[in-house]
């Protein structure tokens, strides 16, 4: 097992710093002079001069990326054009924020999508199947920013049960699980959990589905194994891969919720980005692009490594 | 640092600053949904445009001159601040005398006196002075482009001379706010440490803020203007950029109160049992046009063109009546008016004639791109206001491209200046000017020596005439002739057709009938000290 | 509705599911095959009926100007936000008095074009690099599929704002970045697809018959690959109308006055207490286009699932 994650880290370290060389390039690639790009519009001369000098901008690539990634791996991701505040600090604190909601919409889309997925897969072609299936299909197609819209018309505005924006009632300084802070969670993580809801619900679906098929459940109920006993068999064999898809999409929210945290003001990296983009703050956005792609990294790392634990199937170099 | 005791429910959190505070000031907490994306600059000279002002600036600073907010029924006018008297030198009018209020202390405790003046107008305008901030300098440093040099005569007494006699000085030295050194020296000389623990001498102390979440206010009960010691326990400031999100947080509960409700919005807000206050402002919206070269706009026919393919009743109506036609740069009926020839009608077939004597047409329009913000103070409702005028403009042929930007960064664009890269070939922007005074109205927008980066001339605009009426502003001490000159100037910035004029807001704010006490002065800033908030 | 076997679920946060049980696709080139995957498609009601959705709502795009009633750019102030079943607006009236039955025609054009081209541009050069990885092999496979690895890293709608953001607002922009988005997830299995190809027996005897290897790619591998690359892609197209319509409704995509269902979504948000149902339509719109391709992507998965 050692030897196995030893040998998965050393392929996801290649992977890493390609993604560096990536986040580095955003910079360059934004059109006119890479400097103007990461300077306020009214830099002084100082500071032109002071960033010339840590980006190195008139050295080769190369070194200019040499530099920059030195910086990066001694935590200094540059400094916000917008704000003046230090890029790290500005995305530490909105990662924190991002993880508690797409941490809480991955678990309802969990334990929604099992469920449906379960059903599904246990009474298939059934009408119960088609609903199920149906509303996976929703769940994957629907564009989750308007149902945010939707949500907000509906339960904030129509109804006024929920806050429509915002990470609570004093912001998102001191976040705490209290009845408050819960309160205005719920509407951007329901919207949000329908995205993993739709996935997991298909993938458990087409899982169970095959597990009951296979010959030797066949097998087993012939030999008179209790449906209780086959239920549990069939967990015992969905759990990896569903517990593997579920990790993925926790990943995938986080990086993707910039539409459901720019709908409800959540002061997530999503929020944040939005906000580097039209202030033209590159550093910040090449500073947040980064932090979240290397966390996906090592998401997919532990992914792997959870699922091969759990996973008999899977053999272990 | 930690701000925010968590409390469980908003109810609560009244009942605890009850218990807390006692009786004597209990009048709540009122929260205030900005248009800002971000919590203004809270180290002095605010960020955000007349926003920022409002809201961090003469709340938690005071300037040497401020501006008197309690009343409704007129324009504001200035009224003495931290300096108690002022008065130009008769015998040398580019020397200006600041007699310094006596026994005002900064939130901190330090003594207020004119070495601080010094030491603030160092800040913004001595690049080698140890406490020169550069985004400090970048806001205040264009609001007193002809200040060149400063000294401290006695403890209490300031000279600030100016480059040529300016009556229009105390207009300029308003904007400047001022911080303290002591508190500066205390947050080990680093401005980013002040912005965590701000100091001023205003009636607001800042107790702390969440960058881009919010900012807390709570008052400063020594305030050298009893009469304007808050009676709030607590100013909540929230940014909420988006028109749409701060409506649903007025209806929900989460703020109390909201600057530019989206016109859409307001039936059902009243309907709701919300009010709306609006009044008159010195405020204009308008396009500035670019004169470098190459801008389709150094053409006065296409200028004229312009302003004739405008429909402005129709934008008054997408408004919900909540605006002014323009009828020239001014708001129509200011006393500055006077009598231009060019008439800001809607008659499309006129600007067409013009754009065809131009050598435009159908088959060849005035094609060219413009910034635009997609929120901001003042900015009123950009983005569909803009797809308004785009839609009217193609009908006369002049087509318009639009380059969206953060509101911050639109400003930083207009002090970099037309030419410059960050604007991105725009040939116009759209920009709500504040029009208060000679300087803000017009000065600042054409004067040839005030092209960045001296000034905020964005669009390169010189015209000795204009020069020439100007200098005759500056030394014109006698309100009566200065209004005169006033005047003339403005029947040339509309006969010229320098802007494209098109609407004036009214300020709208919405809010919980719980708010009282608040007198909406007309102007870009306000007084919050007199609010209270029934229960 | 039948439903797939494989991993490979549609999933707009994420593009492809990294699973992708291709030992399940059939490789069977001939054009009997094909022909009874239509055959069988034909009869999956579901399937068929999305088909009919996609079909109207592609000539409804491509004929706007024929069918559309008003101007979709011409407004009038006095007529703004009327409501749905208005005697004159159909579907009702914008936040600029624009008919929004003209308007959503015509944004079909921008919408779908926006959301297909990314992934007919990433079809051909993802299936290009992957068959080109899959049959070299050796270091030409370890240096294309490590660099798609680094994409991989990206979750799809990251890659895509980041690409956006930093390149500008603009539809040309949108669609490099979506396009970039799909070219790793088509590659990937393309290549896994073509590796499997390239061990059967028949195309191991063409190279070992020292058949000239574009010929063996020719003859053998394209005409196995492209079948079920094809129908992944078409499992990204739902995807693609989602995200293309995000940079959009982020104003990244389109810039007003054209009509782009998402960019409308953005812009009538602010009437959503006036006129909710006007302005959840332009949503509707990308809901309805992005199931309909969903359900004929799966219809067509399953099709070709049954064995012979």
């Amino acid at each position: 097992m050692i030897l196995f994650i030893l040998k998965r880290i050393g392929y996801a370290a290649p992977v890493a710093l390609g993604v560096t060389v990536v986040c580095f390039l955003l910079v360059h690639l934004a059109p006119g002079d890479p400097l103007s790009a990461i300077l306020p519009v009214d830099a002084t001369a100082e500071m032109q001069a002071q960033m010339r000098s840590a980006y190195g901008f008139d050295k080769p690539l190369p070194v200019q990326y040499g530099l920059w990634l030195w910086k990066v791996l001694h935590g200094d991701l540059g400094t916000s054009i917008a704000t003046g505040r230090p890029v790290l600090s500005e995305v530490s604190r909105a990662v924190s924020n991002s993880l508690i909601l797409a941490a809480v919409a991955t678990l309802i889309g969990f334990t929604f999508g099992t469920f449906f997925g379960f059903v599904a897969g246990y009474a298939r072609d059934s009408w119960l199947d088609r609903v199920a299936s149906a509303i996976a299909v929703f769940g994957v197609s629907v564009p989750h920013y308007w149902l945010g819209i939707v949500m907000v018309i509906v339960f904030s505005a129509t109804l006024g049960w929920l806050p429509p924006t915002g990470a609570g009632p004093q912001g998102s300084g001191n976040w705490w699980p209290d009845p408050e802070h819960l309160r205005y969670l719920v509407l951007p993580a329901v919207t949000m959990s329908v995205i993993p809801m739709g996935v997991i619900s298909r993938t458990v679906r087409a899982l169970v589905g095959d597990i009951l098929n296979q010959d030797f459940v066949q097998a087993l109920r012939a030999k008179g194994l209790s449906e209780f006993g086959v239920f549990r068999h069939v967990v015992k064999n969905a759990a990896p891969t569903a517990i593997a898809i579920m990790g993925l999409q926790l990943g995938y929210l986080l990086g993707g919720s910039i539409l459901i945290e720019t709908v409800f003001a959540w002061p997530g990296t999503g929020f944040l980005l939005n906000a580097a983009i039209f202030q033209r703050d590159l550093p910040l956005l090449q500073g947040t692009i980064l932090v979240l792609a290397m966390f996906f990294v090592t998401l997919n790392l532990l992914v792997d490594v959870v699922q091969t634990a759990l996973d008999p199937r899977i053999e272990r170099a | 640092m930690s701000l925010h005791n968590r409390v469980p429910l908003a109810g609560t959190a009244l009942a605890l600053a009850l218990t807390l505070t006692g009786p004597a000031c209990a009048q709540g907490v009122l929260r205030i949904g900005m248009t800002a994306s971000d919590v203004p600059l809270t180290t002095g000279q605010a960020d955000n445009g007349g926003e920022g002002m409002r809201f961090m600036g003469y709340t938690a600073y005071d300037a040497l001159i401020n501006w008197d907010l309690s009343r409704a029924d007129r324009a504001s006018e200035l009224a003495p601040g931290l300096a108690s008297s002022w008065k130009v030198d008769p015998a040398d009018r580019t020397r200006w005398i600041f007699t310094l209020r006596p026994g005002v202390t900064f939130h901190d405790g330090s003594a207020f006196d004119a070495g601080a003046v010094v030491w603030n107008l160092d800040k913004i305008l001595k690049q080698d002075s140890p406490q020169f901030d550069p985004r400090q300098s970048a806001q205040g440093r264009v609001r007193i482009p002809t200040v060149t040099g400063y000294k401290a005569l006695d403890p209490m007494t300031v000279e600030i001379t100016t480059k040529t006699p300016d009556a229009t000085f105390p207009y300029q030295i308003c904007w400047i706010m001022m911080s303290s050194p002591a508190n500066w020296e205390k947050q080990g000389r680093s401005w980013d440490a002040v912005a965590r623990a701000p100091s001023g001498t205003g009636p607001w102390k800042i107790s702390g803020f969440v960058p881009r979440e919010r900012a807390e206010l709570v008052p400063n009960p020594a305030y050298w203007d009893k009469a304007r010691v808050p009676k709030l326990d607590k100013l909540v400031l929230v940014p909420l950029p988006e028109a749409n999100a701060r409506v649903a947080a007025l209806r929900s509960g989460q703020v109390d109160w909201i600057e530019a409700p989206a016109p859409d919005a307001v039936p059902s807000l009243k309907a709701a049992g919300f009010s709306l206050v609006t009044n008159l402002y010195p405020h204009n919206w308008t396009w500035h046009l670019s004169r470098a070269e190459g801008s389709p706009w150094n053409d006065i026919r296409v200028r004229k063109a312009a302003n004739l393919a405008i429909d402005r009743d129709g934008l008054k109506e997408f408004l919900g009546g909540l605006a002014t036609s323009a009828e020239g740069f001014l708001t129509p009926g200011h006393p500055w008016f006077g009598k231009p020839g060019f008439k800001l009608s809607y008659d499309p077939e006129a600007a067409k004639a013009l754009l065809k004597e131009a050598g435009y047409g159908p088959s060849k329009p005035v094609a060219t791109k413009i910034l635009i913000s997609a929120s901001g103070s003042g900015q009123m409702q950009p983005l569909p206001m803009n797809e308004f005028l785009q839609q009217n403009l193609a009908e006369v042929g002049i087509k318009v491209d639009y380059e969206v930007v953060e509101w911050n960064t639109l400003i930083n664009i207009w002090r970099a200046g037309s030419k410059s890269d960050s604007a991105r070939g725009g040939t116009a922007m759209n920009y709500s000017y504040l029009i208060q005074d000679p300087f803000t109205a017009f000065i600042r927008h054409a004067q040839c020596s005030l092209q960045p980066p001296n000034g905020t001339n964005w669009g390169y605009y010189c015209d000795p005439q204009m020069d020439k009426l100007f200098d005759e502003v500056r030394t014109t001490f006698e309100p009566k002739d200065q209004v005169g000159v006033l005047r003339k100037i403005h029947e040339k910035f509309v006969d010229d057709a320098l802007f494209l004029m098109v609407t004036h807001d009214v300020n709208p704010r919405a809010m919980s009938t719980k708010v009282r006490g608040f007198v909406q002065a007309q102007s870009w800033f306000q007084d919050f000290s007199p609010i209270t908030m029934a229960k | 509705m039948t439903a797939p076997t494989t991993l490979a679920s549609v999933d707009p946060a994420g593009g492809a599911a990294t699973a992708i049980e291709t030992a399940e696709l059939p490789i069977q080139g001939s054009r009997g095959y094909w022909g009874s995957v239509l055959r069988r498609l034909s009869r999956d009601p579901v399937a068929m009926a999305a088909a009919l959705v996609i079909l109207c709502i592609v000539l409804a795009a491509i004929f706007a100007p024929l069918i559309a009633p008003m101007d979709p750019f011409k407004g009038a102030m006095a007529r703004r936000l009327r409501h749905v079943g208005d005697a004159t607006y159909w579907l009702g009236s914008d936040e600029l008095g624009r008919d929004m039955l003209s308007r959503l025609l015509y944004a079909g054009r921008l919408s779908l074009f926006m959301g297909v081209l990314p992934v007919v541009i990433a079809f051909f050069i993802g299936s290009g690099l992957g068959i080109v990885a899959g049959y070299a092999g050796g270091w030409v496979n370890t240096l294309i599929m490590r660099i798609i690895d680094v994409f991989f890293a990206f979750p799809s709608v990251l890659l895509a704002i980041a690409l956006s953001g930093a390149l500008g607002a603009g539809i040309l922009n949108s669609i490099v970045s979506l396009t970039v988005v799909f070219v790793p997830q088509i590659t990937r299995v393309a290549e896994s697809v073509t590796v499997q190809i390239r061990n059967r027996d028949y195309v191991e005897a063409a190279r070992v018959s020292g058949a000239h290897p574009f010929a063996v790619v020719r003859v053998q591998v394209l005409g196995n690959v492209l079948g079920p690359v094809f129908v992944y892609a078409t499992s990204l197209i739902s995807v693609s109308m989602i995200l293309a319509s995000g940079l959009s409704f982020l104003g990244l995509g389109v810039k007003p006055p054209e009509p782009e269902w998402g960019l409308m979504l953005n812009t009538l948000r602010t009437a959503i207490y006036v006129n909710p149902w006007v302005a959840a339509l332009p949503g509707v719109m990308i809901f309805m286009t992005s199931i309909s391709f969903n359900l004929v992507s799966d219809g067509l998965r399953s099709a070709m699932e049954v064995r012979q």
